[in-house]
């Protein structure tokens, strides 16, 4: 008896692997019932709050006929992973993926452009902020749509800069070099108590740089011409030595401390007061303000220059809400109805008063939300400034294989700030290892 | 021929065709198991590492035994050989420094006296704590310009961004994290040993020392075997403190293989060059677990 039941368990048991492993097929949609859509995203913390709230917000007006479900999936690197290693089986309807994804994203094959239903919707795409819209757009289509958008930014500690007599906010490397000589101060025993300058080993930030300089990156109009990318170009415009020597000065004089790969370390020393300049994206301001507190009081700029006269600008860095391509009509037009919502003039300007990321929608700057949030935030103006001031044509480069190369980049600036290779040195090795990744994946993709 | 089977029944007296089904079925839910998350894997690594993979991680084209073999790119490449350098200083330093602080703590504790519980549970507590848990207060502790350390030291050393200091970083948390669970094993070998063997050691007249290197060390010879192999074994999937700490970096100087595989897989999208990588960490830790087991005979008194 006990062997029979044990049997029947243990088939039992078998069967229900078979089963577990059919499950994962969709029941077919009933035509009954709100359209039920899956939003993936990468906002943690309070920015991923106010994802929650807005989501909640639009299955309330849309009560019975869409309901969203709002899923987070860690940092944009591991969200973009489990997509991608999903292998094109639609884990969602709708995905927030970060700036260097893009180009991925349009060769993958699973995306359904935004431009098709804002012609289907006869949409007026120049509600989207020129200069924002135009680094999702590629060949005359936006594939995505932009939601949270930043640009980085210069922040100093205002107080620091009144107290040694600095007026002018440095907008290039020179000034920014005079200027921290004078916010240096000392210990007695000869060690620096605070630094002028410091800055993240950041990617991001080099590639800001070329734009800032009006140069490409990469080749084929910067990844952006009817040919995908086939090699880097900041190695032979000699962009990309101009930052490395900043780069190598900053940290073979002292200037900065080197504060690692990333901005987290940046802005630890930023906020204890440990260096008087940094840079960030303008995305940070609320939780630098939240955290600095009344110790001091910070003053933001423009993104510096490399060098004097540079007439480039910056490009916006930040995610897009990317539409998957489900074939399931019902879903795709309510999909399509969520992303009208969260573009809207009242849900950017609410997510930009909470989050620090722009409105992407013109109109936001109209709605009594942005106006209160601009009279509290006064540095947040700098930063609208700074995106009007740049040109569609800095849009930055498109690149399939751009988590790696920023890694690379990265990864020889560290090399750099440990003086095993020179400034040449480092931009040889990051265009030798950008590219034989680049020729790999061309190879393979393509 | 029929009585053969004749004879079967009766000696058998058991030998009904369901019992031929029977140990299979009961075998089938972890076959299920092993196959799908273990085997299949398994060979699928092997077989993805003989190809270039595209971006969704399909094979596309094979490369094994040409020109652009994975094996062969890796062997060529400065920077595998460094993160396989990397990789055997992090195991050796993390498996002895771990297990040596297990031995020390223990051993402080071994005898009760006021407030030894106390100390105990501090020695033990690494293995309560979440190795990123961990790692995100060590990446404070080590932060360059306002951390614990720079500060209680008064100097201002990049811990995780130096290639000087890198490696030791990320070794010395990780062996913190190790120690715990070697407190808790080698404090549970440490009762074990027969009291009879330190008194007749005390009786030869053996000092503090000689008793624990001749009659301690012998005694727990098999749990120090065993805590060595399970410090390897740890210390070779370390993963969590060197995202958090270092990314592998500076340079490929905390460049361990698991974050290899990881990067080339999933940042960089190379499943191909991964799975090579993978293959070839599970060769490495294979022949290590066979040089231990020959070891253990000779070196371990049980």
């Amino acid at each position: 008896m006990k062997k029979t039941l044990a049997l029947i368990l243990v088939g039992l048991l078998a069967v229900s692997f078979v089963f577990a492993a059919g499950s994962g097929e969709a029941a077919p949609a009933k035509a009954a019932g709100p359209v039920k859509i899956t939003f993936w995203h990468s906002m943690g913390g309070v920015n991923g709050e106010a994802i929650a709230a807005m989501v909640n917000e639009f299955n309330t007006i849309n009560e019975g006929k869409i309901e969203v479900t709002y899923e987070y999936q860690g940092t944009y690197d591991e969200g973009f992973a489990k997509l991608q290693a999903s292998g094109g089986n639609y884990p969602c309807d709708i995905m927030q993926v970060y700036d260097i994804g893009t180009r991925y994203m349009i060769d993958s094959g699973w995306v359904l452009p935004m431009q098709t239903y804002i012609e289907k919707d006869k949409w007026d795409i120049n509600q989207i902020e020129p200069n924002i819209a135009a680094y999702y757009t590629v060949d005359g289509t936006l594939y995505s749509m932009p939601f949270n958008s930043s640009t980085p930014l210069l922040y100093y500690n205002k107080t620091a800069f009144e107290e040694a007599g600095i007026t002018k906010v440095p907008t290039n490397f020179d000034e920014i070099y005079e200027a921290a000589a004078k916010l240096r101060v000392m210990n007695a025993d000869g060690s620096v108590k605070r630094y002028g300058f410091g800055m993240g080993n950041y990617g991001w930030f080099f590639e800001q740089w070329m734009g800032k300089q009006g140069l490409h990156y990469v080749n084929n109009n910067n990844g952006r011409g009817e040919q995908y990318a086939t090699a880097v170009a900041f190695d032979s415009n000699g962009g990309g030595l101009a930052i490395a020597k900043v780069w190598d000065k900053v940290l073979k004089e002292g200037i900065a401390p080197y504060l690692n790969i990333g901005n987290n370390d940046a802005k630890a020393a930023f906020i204890s007061g440990n260096i008087a300049m940094t840079l960030e994206s303008t995305a940070a301001l609320k939780s630098l303000l939240l955290n600095i507190g009344d110790r001091f009081e910070v003053g933001v700029g423009y993104f510096p220059n490399i060098n004097k006269g540079d007439k480039g600008g910056v490009s916006v860095g930040g995610g897009s809400l990317w539409m998957l391509n489900t074939k399931d009509t019902r879903r795709e037009d309510a999909t399509w109805e969520f992303v009208k919502f969260m573009i809207s003039p009242e849900q950017q300007a609410k997510w930009n008063a909470q989050t620090g990321y722009f409105p992407i929608t013109v109109a936001a700057a109209e709605t009594e939300t942005f106006k209160k949030n601009i009279a509290e935030y006064p540095q947040f103006q700098v930063a609208i400034d700074q995106l009007h001031d740049t040109a569609p044509q800095y849009a930055g480069a498109l690149l399939s294989i751009f988590p790696e190369a920023r890694n690379v980049v990265e990864s020889y600036i560290a090399r750099l700030a440990n003086r095993t290779i020179d400034a040449k040195g480092a931009v040889d090795g990051m265009a030798k290892d950008i590219n034989k990744a680049l020729a790999e994946y061309n190879l393979v993709n393509y | 021929m029929a009585k053969n089977k004749e004879a079967k029944a009766i000696r058998g007296g058991i030998q009904k065709p369901q019992f031929w089904i029977e140990p299979y079925l009961f075998l089938l839910p972890s076959l299920l198991i092993f196959g799908m998350f273990l085997y299949y894997p398994f060979f699928r690594t092997i077989f993805l590492s003989m190809f270039l993979t595209n971006k969704t991680g399909h094979a596309k084209i094979f490369v094994a035994f040409t020109e652009k073999d994975n094996y062969l790119a890796l062997f060529k490449s400065a920077s595998f050989w460094a993160s396989v350098r990397v990789t055997f200083k992090f195991v050796f330093a993390v498996a002895f420094g771990g297990l040596l602080i297990g031995l020390t703590s223990s051993l402080l504790t071994e005898k009760k006296y006021a407030g030894s519980n106390f100390t105990a549970a501090v020695y033990a507590m690494p293995i309560a704590i979440a190795s990123a848990a961990a790692s995100m207060a060590f990446k404070m502790v080590l932060h360059p310009t306002n951390g614990l350390l720079n500060n209680i030291m008064g100097t201002q050393i990049n811990f995780t961004g130096d290639m000087r200091y890198a490696l030791g970083s990320v070794i010395a948390v990780t062996v913190w994290l190790t120690s715990g669970i070697n407190f808790i094993f080698i404090s549970a070998g440490l009762r074990n040993v027969p009291a009879e063997l330190y008194d007749s050691a005390a009786v030869d007249g053996a000092g503090y020392w000689r008793r624990v290197w001749s009659v301690t060390i012998p005694s727990i010879s098999p749990t120090l075997f065993f805590q060595i192999i399970i410090n390897i074994i740890g210390a070779f999937q370390s993963f969590s403190q060197i995202k958090l700490l270092t990314e592998g970096g500076p340079g490929d100087t905390t460049n361990v293989m698991v974050w290899s595989i990881y990067m080339d897989a999933f940042r960089n999208f190379r499943f191909g060059s991964a799975a090579a990588r993978s293959v070839i960490l599970f060769l490495i830790v294979m022949v290590i677990t066979v040089i231990q087991f020959r070891f253990e005979k000779r070196g371990v008194n049980y």
